[in-house]
C-alpha cells in the first residue's frame, strides 16, 4: 500500500517536472503512434471481450453496421436493412465492391461464413458467442442479399453488429491460412490493415487504400502496449508516444499532463458508471430503508467535485446519459444527512453499527472514493470499513457467489449503450451479476423489453425499469466517469470515442 | 568429481519438480480462467464456461494436466496461452532473451563498480573513503527500485531527452534499467567486496607477499583478490536468482518485453500455462546457476570436491 502511494507521489513529480521542459519530436509524416494498456493476445474477433482488442480491431474490421463517437447506428457493410417477421428476421443488403486486405471479395458468402463460425465451434471457444445468442442462422439470398434468422427479437442486436463477435471475416484467407495463423495475421475489409504484431510489445497498422470509406488519411499507426500508466505519460511526454487511450490514465494524473504544453487531456462522456451496490440478501442493507438511508448520507457531487476532478456526472440510476434507457427527468437523491439519520433510526439501526465495503484493490481513484464514502456513513453513524479485493476476486469469486460485506464496488460499461445490458444482468433473477435480490415484478419488466423492437415503447420500459431499482434502492449511484485520453498536440482530427471502438480514419499528424 | 557432480545433479532435479509441482498446484487455487475471460461479457450460462474450459483443458483432472506439462517441458511445448491462444514457448522465446540480457547487464554494472570501490574500501579501512563507500552503499540499499528507475526516466527522458523512457529498441534501453538494477546490486556486492578483502589481507600469505616486497597492485590484485573470489562468486551465482526475481518491477517501469513483465500479465489474466511456463523456466535457470557455482567452486577450490 505505502509502497504504491509512494509510487504515486513519485509519478507526480515526473509528470510535472516533464510540464517545464518539452520539445518537438520529429516523425516521418503520417504515422501515429499509441500507447494501449493490453495485448488481447489474438486478433480474432471471436475471441475476446477486452476493450483495448477493439481499439486497435475497429480499425481492421468491419460490421454490417457501424456506429462512431456519436453513438448513431449507420450502415457499415451492410447498405441498408430491413426487418420481418416480427423482428425475427432481419434482411441486409450488403454494399458492393468491397474486398478485404487481401483482395478477396466481401459478399453473401462471407457474412454467412463469419456468423456460422461465431454461433459454431469456432465461436464457442470464445466468450463472444454468448452475446450473439439470438442469432440462428444466416440464409444467403443472393451474392450481395442475406437474411439473418433469430431465435427471438433482439432490440440491441444491429447495435451489437457494429463491434466484438460481429466483425466481417475472410472465408477463403482463414480456410487456406488457418485459425492459429489469422489470431495473429487478421485481414478485415477495414481501413488499416495489420503488417506486423509482435506479442505483448506492439504492432503496426497501414493505411488500406482501397477501403470502400475511401483511403485513411494516416499512413501508419504504430500501438504499442505500455500498461504501467506512469510509463505511457513519460513516453507521451518524451514524444515517443502521440496518443495514450483509456482505460490508462488514472485521475490524479491529469493536472499535471495539462502543465505540459505539447499535450492535452481529451475526455468524452463514456458509458462507464460507478455504483455501490447493496447487499440486499443479509444484513442492515436488506432494509430498503437503511438502503435509502445510507444514499442520503452521502454527497456524491462533493466526490465527483473533489476527488474526480470533475471528470464524472452524478447518476439516479445505474446508467449513464449515453444509455438507452436513461431519463435525463431522473435525480439523483440529494444529500441529506438529518434525513438519513432519521430513517436509519427508524430501522432500528444502533449508531456505530459496522459495515463492510468491498472494492477493487487496484483502483486507486475508487479507493479514495470509497473512503470519503466511509467517512461520510462514519458522520451518519455507520462504521464502515474497506475491504480491498484483488479485481479479478472480487468479479469472479466474491460477487457471483454473494461472499460480498454490506456493498460492493461495480463498475460497468456496456459498449452498445443500451441500459438492458446492465439493468438485465444487474437485477435479473439469477444473473451472475444479481446474487441477492429475485423480484419476480422486476423480471417481468426485463424479460418485456427484450422482446419488443419498437423503440419508443422499449425506452419507455427500460426508463420504468430505472425509476423502480431507484425505488428500490438496489444500489448507491455514484457517477459515470469520462473516457480520458492524452493527445500530443501534433495530433489533429482526434475525436474522443466513449467506448474504446476507436477509428483512425480521419486523423492527421503535423 | 563425478560422484558430486551426480549428487548435485540429482537435487537440482528434485528441486525444479518439486517447484513446478507446487506452482501448477497453486496457481489453479487463484481462480477460474473461464469467468475471467468472459468477464465483459453479460449473461454467460454454465454452459458457456464448461465450453471454454473445456477448449482450455481445464476440464482434464489436476494430475493429467500437470503430466501434459512436463510431458511438453521435454519438446519446449509449453501449450497455449489462455489469452489469444499463442504458442507459449513463443512468448518465452521472446522474452528469456531479453531478461537475460538485462540481468547480465545489471551484473556487469554492478561488479564493475563494486569490486575497485570495495577494494578501495578494505585498504582505506575505517579512514574517510571507507566511510565514504560504505554510507553511499546504504544510501544505495535503501532505494527502492522503482524509485530510482522513475527518478532516472524523468530526468534522462523527461528533463534531458537523452533516453528513451520505455521498451527495448536498442541499446540506449539498457542503460536506465541496468544501472537501476545494478546500482541497488553494488550497495550490498561492495560491503561483501569489501568484508571479504579485508578477512584475506590479514592472512599471512598476504604478510609473505608484501615481506617479499611485491608492488602493492599484484598483491591486491593477483593474491588477495583471486583468493576471495570463492565466496564472491558463490555470492554473484546466487544473486543471479534475486536479480531474476527483482526484475518484475524495473521491466515494469520500462516496459520491459521480459519474463518479469510476462509472468506479471499471466497473474493478471489467470494465464496458466504462462504462469507455469515463465516460473519453470525461471526455476530451472536459478537452478542450474546455483549448480554451475557449486561446480565453480569444486574447480577454484580443490578442497570441496573431494568432500
Amino acid at each position: 500500500m505505502t509502497k504504491k502511494q509512494g509510487m504515486r507521489s513519485a509519478l507526480m513529480a515526473l509528470a510535472f517536472a516533464g510540464g517545464l521542459m518539452a520539445t518537438a519530436p520529429a516523425y516521418a509524416e503520417g504515422t501515429l503512434t499509441i500507447s494501449s494498456p493490453q495485448d488481447p493476445g489474438s486478433w480474432d474477433p471471436v475471441d475476446t471481450f477486452l476493450v483495448n482488442w477493439s481499439s486497435v480491431a475497429t480499425n481492421i474490421y468491419d460490421g454490417l453496421t457501424y456506429r462512431g463517437p456519436d453513438a448513431k447506428l449507420v450502415p457499415g457493410l451492410a447498405s441498408s436493412w430491413e426487418e420481418f417477421d416480427g423482428g425475427t428476421r432481419i434482411r441486409f443488403h450488403l454494399r458492393e465492391g468491397v474486398t478485404f486486405q487481401n483482395g478477396e471479395p466481401f459478399n453473401a458468402e462471407a457474412v454467412k461464413f463469419t456468423f456460422d463460425r461465431l454461433m459454431g465451434d469456432e465461436g464457442k471457444k470464445g466468450p463472444q458467442r454468448s452475446n450473439y445468442a439470438a442469432i440462428k442462422s444466416v440464409e444467403v439470398i443472393d451474392e450481395n442479399t442475406v437474411d439473418m434468422h433469430l431465435t427471438q427479437p433482439d432490440p440491441v442486436l444491429l447495435t451489437k453488429l457494429a463491434g466484438y463477435g460481429a466483425m466481417i471475416v475472410p472465408p477463403k484467407y482463414i480456410a487456406e491460412k488457418g485459425e492459429d495463423y489469422f489470431n495473429a495475421h487478421p485481414i478485415g475489409t477495414g481501413p488499416f490493415k495489420m503488417v506486423s504484431y509482435e506479442p505483448k510489445v506492439g504492432l503496426t497498422l497501414e493505411a488500406y487504400a482501397d477501403h470502400w470509406g475511401g483511403a485513411p488519411k494516416l499512413s501508419t499507426i504504430k500501438y504499442r502496449f505500455i500498461s504501467e500508466p506512469s510509463t505511457a505519460v513519460a513516453e507521451l511526454q518524451a514524444g515517443n508516444v502521440d496518443l495514450v487511450i483509456p482505460p490508462t490514465i488514472p485521475i490524479g494524473m491529469i493536472p499535471t499532463i495539462q502543465e505540459d504544453e505539447n499535450i492535452d487531456i481529451v475526455t468524452t462522456v463514456s458509458p462507464t458508471v460507478y455504483a455501490l451496490r447493496f447487499n440486499t440478501g443479509n444484513g442492515i442493507t436488506a432494509d430498503e430503508k437503511v438502503r435509502k438511508a445510507m444514499i442520503y448520507g452521502v454527497d456524491r457531487q462533493a466526490i465527483i467535485d473533489s476527488i474526480l476532478g470533475g471528470q464524472a456526472a452524478p447518476i439516479a440510476s445505474f446508467q449513464g446519459e449515453l444509455s438507452f434507457g436513461n431519463d435525463p427527468s431522473m435525480k439523483p437523491l440529494p444529500y441529506d444527512p438529518a434525513k438519513a439519520q432519521a430513517l436509519l433510526k427508524e430501522a432500528g439501526v444502533a449508531p456505530g453499527t459496522k459495515i463492510q465495503i468491498d472494492i477493487r484493490g487496484n483502483d486507486a481513484t475508487f479507493n479514495e472514493v470509497a473512503q470519503a464514502v466511509a467517512s461520510y456513513l462514519q458522520v451518519i453513524g455507520l462504521n464502515a470499513t474497506i475491504k480491498p479485493y484483488e479485481t479479478n476476486v472480487l468479479l469472479n469469486d466474491i460477487i457471483p457467489a454473494g461472499k460480498t460485506g454490506a456493498m460492493f464496488q461495480q463498475s460497468w460499461g456496456g459498449w452498445t449503450l443500451d441500459y438492458d445490458n446492465t439493468a438485465y444482468f444487474m437485477y435479473h433473477t439469477g444473473e451472475k451479476w444479481n446474487p441477492y435480490d429475485s423480484d419476480p415484478e422486476l423480471d417481468k419488466l426485463l424479460e418485456s423489453q427484450r422482446a419488443i423492437t419498437d423503440r419508443a415503447k422499449r425506452e419507455e420500459i427500460l426508463q420504468s425499469i430505472a425509476h423502480y431499482t431507484a425505488d428500490r434502492a438496489l444500489e448507491m449511484p455514484l457517477y459515470n466517469l469520462n473516457a480520458i485520453f492524452g493527445v500530443s498536440k501534433r495530433v489533429k482530427n482526434f475525436t474522443p470515442v466513449p467506448d474504446s471502438r476507436l477509428r483512425l480514419t480521419e486523423v492527421t499528424v503535423d | 568429481m563425478a560422484g558430486f557432480l551426480i549428487k548435485r545433479l540429482l537435487q537440482a532435479i528434485f528441486v525444479v519438480v518439486a517447484v513446478t509441482l507446487i506452482v501448477s498446484f497453486a496457481i489453479r487455487l487463484t481462480g477460474d480462467p473461464a469467468l475471467m475471460l468472459s468477464q465483459g461479457a453479460g449473461s454467460i450460462t454454465e454452459e458457456d464456461l464448461a465450453r471454454i474450459r473445456e477448449s482450455l483443458g481445464l476440464n482434464q483432472p489436476f494430475f493429467v494436466q500437470y503430466a501434459d506439462f512436463m510431458l511438453g517441458l521435454f519438446s519446449l511445448d509449453f501449450g497455449r496461452s489462455f489469452l489469444g491462444g499463442t504458442q507459449v514457448s513463443a512468448l518465452i522465446a521472446n522474452a528469456l532473451p531479453a531478461t537475460l540480457m538485462l540481468a547480465f547487464a545489471s551484473m556487469f554494472v554492478s561488479i564493475v563498480i563494486s569490486i575497485p570501490l570495495g577494494i578501495k574500501a578494505a585498504i582505506s579501512r575505517g579512514k574517510w573513503p571507507d566511510q565514504v563507500i560504505r554510507i553511499l552503499s546504504l544510501v544505495g540499499l535503501s532505494f527502492p527500485n522503482f524509485w530510482l528507475a522513475i527518478m532516472l526516466v524523468l530526468l534522462l527522458s523527461i528533463t534531458f531527452r537523452l533516453l528513451p523512457p520505455s521498451g527495448m529498441t536498442g541499446i540506449e534501453n539498457f542503460i536506465m534499467p541496468a544501472i537501476t538494477m545494478g546500482v541497488i546490486l553494488t550497495a550490498t556486492n561492495v560491503r561483501l567486496v569489501r568484508t571479504s578483502m579485508l578477512e584475506t589481507l590479514q592472512s599471512q600469505y598476504i604478510m609473505v607477499a608484501r615481506a617479499k616486497g611485491l608492488s602493492e597492485n599484484v598483491v591486491l590484485y593477483k593474491h588477495a583478490l583471486r583468493n576471495c573470489a570463492i565466496p564472491l562468486v558463490t555470492y554473484f551465482g546466487l544473486q543471479f536468482g534475486n536479480l531474476l526475481g527483482g526484475i518484475v518491477v524495473v521491466e515494469l517501469v520500462f516496459n520491459w518485453p521480459g519474463m518479469g513483465t510476462l509472468a506479471f500479465e499471466a497473474v493478471g489474466a489467470r494465464d496458466y500455462p504462462v504462469l507455469q511456463a515463465v516460473i519453470t523456466v525461471l526455476s530451472i535457470m536459478i537452478v542450474g546457476v546455483n549448480l554451475l557455482v557449486d561446480i565453480a567452486y569444486g574447480l577454484i577450490d580443490p578442497r570441496i570436491r573431494t568432500e
